[in-house]
């Protein structure tokens, strides 16, 4: 019957396009996570240091994705080049907000930490509207910016993406080389571990927290950095990160900074992974054409792995802070 | 008979209050006789409306001691289900209020029991999870009309009063007016009842207050499901005022945090708190919005400003507006 033999080839494409579907998700998941396990690194060390949850990270994330979109044709140098502006801006903005809040509200109870850097969000945010508009921006000139290598039969990767994993990993390290490598990382990770044994070994706590924001803010403003290139900046681009730092940090653990980075590719595999659930649907043939798709649930599904996470496993993976 | 005498039992406070909550009560009462714009009264009903969330967030925010910031989904309920209910069955307004409230609190015990075995950061984030994936959800469901939201359908004779639709705003007014002093007095009784008694003891000690036979998990749930009776309240007469819901304004995140705003900047735990904090944040928003919003290049500069009073609450006396006041006393006291 000729029907049935239609349909049998209809199965077999939607069969390839379901492999190459996860095939995408896998490659697309590993960078886009990378990036991700950048900027839930800043979270993780001055929650490790400190106990504080920062809702206003992903605004220091919008300054940092700003601060290379601006710079970069200011200095007339490549978007790439400028990261470094971007980090000093970071921890420039870190360090002040220690010491102009922070510090303040450490003496006083939870509920005060919550809404003091909820008003610094409020007030970044809105800095930035007035400052920016509201309009999305995307930096358009670069070395990288529209080139692209085919890998195989359909999967083209984005040189800014690809870059953007590569130095994403690259910043990680030199993070992690600074925490466990040198004198002022151990100090770091010696109030970390027990703030008061800290204090009588001579660290000094304010000079570490301010070093745990300075170091925070960098990270994630050089996420931001990165992230401009393929991902376009308006004022109120910052919360869908925070809230997929806050999932990273907690499933990675809070605190730990390996978690941080197994974490964060896990999160982009799974914001990633939901075109391969499409596939796999029109490969079962339902819902077909309905236009219902799981993509459109692709953040959802991050809240509600913070959820679960944070009840079933409150220590997360890597997590040593409880 | 007790839960009655301890509702109106306001003994505690000192006649100095109680004078000024009774002036203040008293032009509530003759406000919308008096000369006013539009505006103002829009601004009232609003001001209304923040007071009851306020003091239904300060049961489980300011009594308990427990940081929620994910009160805008049982607004959302609220509202949904008034809404759909008389879009689709028309439903009065007095049913579907009370079903709403319902479905809200059993939705309240479903997400409560998980989210308490959290404390801290980690219950303030979870709350604010819980209440996003269920606003994403909304946004597209067609049943409650996706992300464009519901348009409630304008019936033939007003003031009808079966299905909240009036013309004029004072009906509103008195309506919600009533809701007010029932909550006000519901949670002053709250406030001597067992339950109230021991969220404080939950919120000066925790472990204290399990050694002394109290179920913690079970207490802060009970807390939970009456600040969620408070929220879906309003939501339900929200829908009914607005004519027009969507995700956006019912369930956002903004919603969540200016709730506990207005309690915490009154002074969370206390009876006055939240009904301070919405008579100073909801004119300063509302006034300072329409007066900036307008100029060109200045919008955001309202929500900047806001976001500077927030930091400097947070950072000097995070015990708001009645911390204030109690400091204040206790000084001269001494003296």
């Amino acid at each position: 019957m000729p029907w049935s033999f239609g349909a049998e080839r209809a199965g077999d494409e939607s069969m390839e396009a379901l492999l190459l579907a996860i095939l995408k998700a896998v490659v697309a998941g590993l960078l886009m996570g990378l990036v991700f396990a950048l900027v839930a690194l800043g979270l993780t060390i001055i929650f490790g240091v400190m106990d504080v949850v920062n809702f206003a990270h992903g605004e220091f994330l919008m300054i940092g994705m700003y601060s290379t979109l601006l710079t970069a044709p200011l200095l007339g140098v490549d978007p790439v080049l400028t990261l470094p502006i971007s980090g000093l801006v970071g921890a420039a903005l870190g360090v002040l907000c220690y010491f102009g809040l922070i510090r303040y509200l450490l003496r006083g109870p939870v509920i005060a930490q919550l809404f003091g850097t909820f008003g610094l969000m409020l007030f970044l945010r809105n800095l930035a509207l007035m400052i920016m508009g509201s309009e999305p921006m995307i930096v358009h000139k670069g070395i990288l910016v529209g080139k692209s290598f085919v890998v195989g039969p359909g999967i083209v990767l984005g040189a800014t993406k690809l870059a953007a994993g590569a130095l994403s990993l690259l910043a990680f390290w030199g993070a992690w080389w600074l925490i466990d490598r040198t004198k002022t990382g151990k100090a770091l990770t010696a109030t970390s571990l027990d703030k008061e044994a800290a204090m009588y070994m001579g660290i000094s706590t304010e000079r570490v927290n301010a070093l745990a924001w300075a170091l925070g803010g960098a990270s994630v403003a050089v996420a931001g950095g990165l992230l401009v290139n393929f991902w376009p900046v308006d004022p109120n681009v910052g919360l869908l990160f925070t809230m997929i730092a806050f999932a990273t940090v907690a499933l990675g653990g809070f605190g730990s900074i390996k978690g941080a980075l197994v974490a964060g590719v896990l999160i982009g595999m799974i914001v990633q992974a939901p075109p391969v659930w499409d596939a796999m649907l029109r490969l079962a043939g339902s819902n077909a054409g309905s236009g219902f798709t799981i993509h459109s649930f692709k953040y959802t599904f991050v809240y509600l792995i913070y959820f679960l996470i944070m009840v079933f496993r409150p220590q997360g993976l890597f997590g040593w802070k409880q | 008979m007790e839960a009655i005498k301890n509702a109106f039992d306001f003994s505690d406070f000192p006649r100095l209050d109680m004078g000024v909550a009774g002036a203040a009560l008293a032009f509530l009462l003759v406000f919308p006789a008096l000369p006013h714009s539009s505006f103002a009264m829009t601004t009232m009903i609003q001001f209304l409306m923040f007071s009851l969330y306020g003091m239904g967030w300060n049961t489980i925010g300011g009594y308990a001691g427990q940081v929620d910031l994910g009160k805008a989904q049982y607004v959302g309920i609220g509202a949904y289900t008034t809404a759909v209910m008389m879009v689709r069955w028309d439903v009065p307004f007095w049913v579907s209020m009370p079903l709403g409230m319902g479905l809200a609190v059993g939705w309240s015990f479903i997400i409560g029991y998980p989210l308490f075995k959290l404390k801290g950061h980690y219950f303030a984030i979870a709350t604010i999870a819980t209440s996003l994936v269920l606003k994403d959800l909304f946004e597209v469901w067609d049943f409650v009309g996706g992300a464009k939201g519901l348009e409630l359908p304008l019936r033939g004779n007003m003031p009808d009063f079966l299905y909240l639709q009036f013309r004029e705003d004072y009906y509103y007014f008195y309506i919600l007016l009533v809701m007010f002093l029932a909550g006000l007095l519901f949670i002053n009784g709250f406030r001597h009842s067992r339950l109230g008694f021991q969220l404080r003891a939950i919120k000066d000690n925790e472990d204290v207050a399990r050694s002394l036979g109290i179920n913690v998990h079970w207490s802060k749930i009970k807390a939970y499901a009456v600040a969620t009776a408070y929220v879906a309240m309003v939501g339900s007469f929200h829908a009914c005022y607005n004519f027009n819901i969507e995700p956006e304004d019912t369930m956002s995140l903004d919603l969540s945090v200016l709730i506990a705003l207005m309690a915490m900047l009154g002074g969370a735990g206390s009876l006055w708190g939240p009904i301070i904090g919405a008579s100073i944040l909801v004119p300063m928003r509302s006034y300072l919005g329409s007066w900036l919003g307008g100029q060109a290049g200045l919008a955001g500069l309202d929500l900047v400003i806001y976001g500077g009073i927030i930091m400097l609450i947070a950072a000097v006396q995070p015990r708001g507006v009645w911390g204030i006041v109690q400091a204040v006393r206790a000084k001269r006291r001494r003296t």
